[in-house]
């Protein structure tokens, strides 16, 4: 495809996006930066301002307060930006399903490229979605 | 004198129920008109933490917890309080003797609809600004 998205594939800056979760996600997503696994080898960090950001990593089951945060955080970051959901909340709301306080799934506020579930996740499971992504990304630039 | 003793000395016959679920879980019952003197007591008399509060509607009402603990012992005093009106729950708030209180009584009001009288900064914590008034989400429907 174009230049950006073929130097994008080659080291992603991701901004960890928190709309509610338990906190077991993010402890697990902390955990790739960690010498065990360091996912930094790859080019993948962790960036501080969504402006930066080529991923957004979210966990967690949107509420209605979190859910404009995110629809923000997507819109403020630069384009191409692409949307992780990681762990069950954030890919398919679960047990909140019926929750008075959660309006919609992740995918129903911004479009999701990789859906990595678990409860939490291991930290193998998230590198194993990131290739993934990164692979679709790839044909998508083939093509 | 334990401080068991000292609170049922200084509360006298307002303090009641009392019960000893394990070794360091005590409860006791006091009126809502009373609640205010006793975290008063308990908190700046005989030096205890204010830990967190929780309420939940029960069919007898909606009954508040006020938990206080004593770190020289490690023992946690609950207090219960029942507001036996649903149609308008109100209690006098704590937070102007503590302001820890004052996010633990925000959440218990718009979850359960519990008034708070002399609370300085009553409005939603967790839902939104806009939620609809008078919809309390904790709240059983019997």
């Amino acid at each position: 495809m174009n230049i950006k998205q073929k130097a994008l594939t080659k080291s992603l800056f991701a901004y960890h996006a928190a709309t509610s979760p338990c906190n077991n996600c993010d402890i697990e997503i902390l955990d790739l930066f960690t010498p065990r696994h360091d996912v930094e080898r790859f080019g993948i960090t962790l960036v501080g301002s969504v402006r930066h950001a080529d991923v957004l990593v979210v966990t967690g089951v949107p509420n209605y307060k979190t859910k404009e945060k995110l629809k923000t955080l997507y819109e403020q970051a630069a384009k191409p930006c692409f949307v992780i959901a990681v762990g069950n909340c954030a890919c398919g709301r679960i047990m909140f399903r019926d929750s008075y306080n959660s309006p919609c799934p992740v995918d129903e506020i911004v479009p999701v490229d990789a859906y990595i579930p678990g409860c939490p996740p291991k930290p193998e499971a998230m590198i194993a979605g990131i290739v993934k992504l990164i692979e679709k990304l790839k044909k998508a630039e083939k093509k | 004198m334990n401080i068991e003793e000292k609170i049922k000395d200084a509360l006298c016959s307002r303090a009641s129920g009392w019960s000893r679920h394990s070794p360091k879980r005590v409860y006791f019952s006091v009126r809502k008109e009373d609640i205010l003197e006793t975290a008063k007591l308990l908190f700046k008399e005989l030096g205890m933490r204010f830990s967190i509060a929780s309420a939940t509607d029960t069919p007898q009402g909606i009954e508040i917890l006020y938990h206080f603990s004593f770190d020289k012992t490690g023992e946690i005093f609950s207090i219960r309080v029942l507001l036996e009106d649903k149609k308008s729950p109100k209690i006098d708030s704590i937070a102007p003797l503590f302001p820890a209180a004052e996010w633990i009584e925000r959440e218990m009001w718009e979850l359960l609809g519990i008034e708070f009288s002399g609370h300085p900064n009553l409005k939603h914590l967790l839902l939104v600004d806009d939620w609809p008034a008078g919809k309390y989400p904790l709240r059983h429907e019997r």
